[in-house]
């Protein structure tokens, strides 16, 4: 009796050990599981997030909308009849003016924008203006450099028009089709401006897709985050403006004062002023897990959210505009179209190379940009750097964001060593796309530059970076951490700091797995010695 | 000597074992972390690897607590002693089944390479690892006012102390396995027993202190100026006093009567120049105003070899002295003759009346005598053998014996004897006499 009661109390002694250990764990498991479980069901959190969806005003009720106009000037005029000043507005913003001021290394502030920036696709708009003023909000801005400052010239349609209908012509300064018309190929057709002007309103996304869509000269060419599909699309693609989850317009983010329309395109901006940013809304600590608001500090909200664009139609990656100008054995001009349909050559614009659903770049980035000036000096055995992100692991204003990083081979003049803006289009005797001549191109190009062709040319790697921050994944979707924290992860590139999970000491790890090992040998060696001692 | 004894505590255990785990699971999520492997994901490694961080902080305090509060910090304390025999054992020793060269005991639990090894753990490894760790927590970014080493030292020197640990859990793990048996050593960290040498000194030790405390006889310690450092219960219940904060820290005057005092401090005086004192029967003044009679002994307190004080024991001696009083008086009254004998019969106390009937005039004409002295040379046969029966252990009344007296006269009495013991050694005889002189002349 006495012996069975003393195991018994033997066993709880040790069954209460068992317990006193077992219930920190027990707890600890509790708390992880209810940390970490269930964040699906956690709501958005939101701030300053508002839609006004009642229309204000109903333009089809304006009598001086109804009459027949001979030109889209005199719509404009009516326009401003009651809109007056709003002109000046207009006028202000750099759609309009297509520059903005830029700081150049050397101090000097100089008016920077599409009237005098290089890209590498179709590289400048310099004696290309009138295919590239298609997407001015104005008509018949022909020459870059003189005064352009009629209000009657503002298109408020292309903005504003909600029938649909409504186009610029492709190819003629920016101005809408007043008959058939075919240029480059591509056609266009008068429109009833009746019809267009009964639908004014606020601008919808296919207004600011109108040209933000088909940059480069097609859909999705240059962005690869903004394309046609985005105006009827689903949560999937884009969770702000999916129709099935918050559908939201472009100027829903983009908020808009005095027609300045909020944001930043840093193919041609440089400062970090006037962005649109997610923490508007979301607060720079949107997640519950602390831990990830601990990485909005330096880390990017696109970053996570983004983890890959294009996703529903291919974007070009790759632009080599050298092997430009081959023709078919028959004298035609050669077009290539790789098994998605994408256009992979053309005789006029050369090699090209299209994705979708592609993972971005990451850089650091302070919001500051830097960009190749025109007559800036290159070295054309390295790849020019078109325009370039400032920011570092040691600056603390820098993020880490996705860029889409878009590389070619383009024209540059070999004894000058700096770019050239070729003359491409146009119907004369100089123009590449008519004559597929390098050297008149360059040399009409240049001129319009203002800077001298030295009469040799040569093609150079270029790269521009392109934040992505259209096409935000549903939560569920965004990248998760070893995506990042592992020893190939998206961040490889982006070394000037250590990285959890992907960063070690090589020597330290060798050694102490030596360690290790040794400790094991050890062991088995002792062990073994002691059983055959024994 | 060995014995099961009861050697880690329910506490020990509790931190041993959660411990364990917690650096297992620290292990197993911070090398994840490392990126050395996936498969609980990043994140969960992060998000548990942080929780068990806090874990093993809240448990480290609780031990550190519990190590101050039990005094087993000082297990351990360094030592080199042994460290070569140790080391030696473990490389050629145990292969021979040579003996341990050191002893596991309840007051030495740790071989001299555990003591260096765990104190390391205690004061480099896991401070360092606590340490970075928390730096690894906070340090988020370097806009961050702790940004000072950058996270890849932090984390190269946390990453190291990983692996160290991890070396020394292999190591741990495969010692235990060379106690008694391969299982006895993690036996007796699950159940808290383990069979052990007992360290006979302390075991000594302990049992001194515990009979010192629970002793009858009262104990007391004084420093070099006299103040009374402890004495234990005994003590004060013969000072008939109860409170212990009366007596400590006082000057030991209190405890005598202004005239014995002075007798105490030569005593005192004594000692503190070396000198042991063995039971001197004092009178000591109560905390009640009475008075009560001990023997006092005293010996010296050393410390480095100097005389830092002195301690020594009393033994309640008030009632046997009044006993004592009372029959000395009744004999030196009484008419009847006493005497005492040693073992040799050498005559050692006898009474005023025994010096009448034998009509000596003083104590010192008889004792240092042999008994001879007290009988014709034809009665000491007789006396002789009575003598032989006490001192065997008889007790003799009522033999009628013919005394010799100083003057050569002689006389009778009647005798009785009985051995005196001291403890269950007989020293000596003792007894009365009654004269029958003149019954037998009158006779």
């Amino acid at each position: 009796m006495l012996t069975v009661k003393k195991s018994q109390q033997k066993f709880i002694k040790l069954l209460a050990l068992f317990i006193a250990i077992a219930i920190p764990w027990v707890l600890g498991g509790i708390y992880i599981y209810n940390t970490t479980t269930h964040t699906e069901h956690v709501p958005i959190k939101l701030v300053n997030y508002e839609v006004d969806t009642v229309a204000k005003v109903d333009h089809s009720k304006f009598k001086i909308l109804q009459q027949d106009f001979d030109s889209p000037q005199q719509i404009t005029e009516a326009c401003l009849s009651c809109h007056n000043k709003t002109d000046q507005e207009v006028m202000a913003t750099s759609h309009w003016k297509w520059a903005k001021p830029y700081i150049k290394d050397n101090g000097d502030t100089i008016m920077l924008g599409k009237k005098n920036i290089v890209n590498n696709f179709c590289i400048g708009t310099k004696s290309n203006e009138k295919l590239c003023s298609s997407c001015h909000i104005g008509y018949g801005w022909k020459d870059m450099n003189a005064k352009f400052d009629d209000s009657r010239n503002i298109d408020c349609i292309v903005c504003h028009d909600q029938s649909g209908i409504y186009k610029k012509a492709t190819g003629d300064y920016g101005l809408p089709a007043k008959e058939e018309l075919v240029i480059c190929g591509i056609a266009s057709h008068p429109f009833d401006y009746k019809k267009v002007l009964r639908s004014i309103g606020k601008p919808q996304r296919h207004n600011c897709g109108a040209c933000h869509y088909v940059g480069g000269g097609g859909n999705n060419v240059k962005h690869g985050d903004l394309e046609m599909a985005l105006n009827k699309t689903s949560r999937k693609v884009d969770v702000h403006m999916g129709m099935n989850s918050a559908n939201m317009g472009c100027i829903e983010c983009h908020k808009t004062k005095r027609h300045d329309i909020k944001g930043n395109l840093y193919s041609i901006a440089s400062a970090n002023k006037n962005r649109v940013s997610c923490e508007e809304c979301h607060t720079e600590a949107p997640h519950k897990n602390p831990i990830l608001n601990e990485h909005t500090d330096r880390i990017a909200c696109q970053t996570c959210h983004i983890p890959e664009f294009a996703k529903v139609n291919p974007t070009k990656m790759y632009w080599d505009w050298s092997t430009a100008g081959k023709f078919n054995p028959d004298g035609s001009m050669m077009m290539k179209k790789d098994s998605a349909g994408a256009m992979t050559y053309h005789t006029k614009k050369g090699s090209f190379i299209w994705k979708k659903n592609v993972k971005p770049e990451y850089i650091w980035s302070n919001g500051e940009a830097r960009h190749y000036i025109m007559g800036d000096k290159i070295d054309p055995t390295k790849t020019v750097h078109l325009n370039y992100f400032l920011g570092n692991y040691t600056d603390k204003n820098s993020k880490i964001i996705p860029v889409k990083r878009f590389t070619g081979k383009q024209i540059y003049d070999a004894k000058n060593n700096y770019m050239i803006i070729p003359h491409l289009f146009g119907k004369d005797t100089t123009s590449y796309w008519l004559n597929f001549d390098w050297n008149k191109a360059a040399k009409t190009g240049m001129a319009e530059v203002g800077l001298p062709y030295s009469g040799k040319f040569g093609f150079v790697s270029t790269q521009m970076d392109w934040p992505v921050n259209h096409m935000v994944a549903p939560r569920e979707e965004s990248l998760t951490c070893t995506e990042c924290h592992s020893r190939n992860g998206r961040l490889a590139k982006v070394t000037d700091f250590y990285l959890p999970g992907r960063d070690y000491n090589n020597l330290l790890d060798v050694t102490g797995v030596i360690m290790i090992l040794l400790s094991l040998l050890g062991v088995i060696i002792h062990a073994t010695l002691r059983i055959i001692k024994k | 000597m060995k014995k099961k004894t009861y050697i880690y505590r329910g506490f020990e255990r509790f931190w041993h074992w959660n411990q364990a785990l917690l650096i297992f699971f620290l292990a197993f999520t911070g090398f994840e972390v490392h990126g050395a492997y996936h498969i609980i994901g990043f994140q969960h490694a992060v998000q548990l690897h942080n929780i068990a961080a806090w874990a093993l902080l809240v448990l480290i305090v609780f031990a550190i607590f519990w190590h101050f509060v039990t005094g087993e910090w000082k297990q351990y304390i360094p030592t080199t002693k042994f460290i070569k025999e140790q080391i030696s054992y473990y490389i050629t020793g145990i292969f021979k089944g040579a003996p341990h060269p050191t002893h596991k005991t309840i007051y030495n639990k740790f071989n001299p390479l555990q003591r260096l090894i765990y104190l390391g753990l205690k004061l480099l490894v896991l401070p360092v690892q606590v340490i970075t760790g928390f730096i690894y927590l906070f340090y988020v970014y370097p806009n961050n006012p702790g940004h000072v080493f950058g996270l890849s030292t932090i984390a190269v020197i946390h990453t190291f102390g990983a692996f160290t640990l991890l070396a020394f859990v292999i190591a741990h793990v495969y010692l235990t396995t060379t106690g008694d048996t391969p299982l006895s050593s993690i036996k007796a960290m699950i159940t808290g027993w383990e069979v052990i040498d007992i360290d006979e000194k302390e075991e000594r030790m302990q049992n001194l202190q515990k009979a010192v405390d629970e002793s009858v006889a009262g104990y007391y310690r004084l420093d070099l100026n006299g103040t009374i450092l402890d004495v234990n219960d005994a003590w004060l219940e013969m000072y008939k006093c109860k409170d212990r904060s009366k007596v400590v820290g006082k000057h030991y005057a209190v405890t005598r009567d202004k005239k014995n005092l002075t007798e105490l401090d030569d005593l005192v005086a004594k000692v503190l120049n070396g000198e042991i004192i063995t039971g001197i029967p004092v009178t000591r003044k109560c905390f009640d105003g009475s008075t009560g009679k001990h023997l006092l002994s005293a010996n010296p307190v050393f410390e480095d070899g100097e005389i830092v004080g002195l301690g020594g024991f009393i033994l309640d001696i008030s009632e046997a002295e009044k006993l004592n009083e009372h029959m000395t008086f009744a004999v030196r009254n009484s008419g009847a003759g006493y005497y005492r004998l040693d073992e040799n019969g050498v005559i050692v106390d006898v009474n005023e009346a025994w010096l009448k009937l034998y009509k000596f005039d003083s104590k010192d004409e008889v004792i240092g005598h042999h008994f001879e002295l007290t009988r014709k040379p034809s009665e000491v046969g007789k006396l002789e053998e009575s003598f032989k029966k006490v001192m065997a252990g008889e007790t003799i009344s009522g033999v009628i014996a013919e005394r010799r007296c100083k003057d050569g006269s002689t006389g009778k009495h009647i005798l009785s004897a009985n051995p005196i013991y001291i403890g269950n050694k007989i020293v000596g005889m003792e007894g009365f006499i009654l004269d029958i002189t003149k019954l037998n002349d009158t006779n």
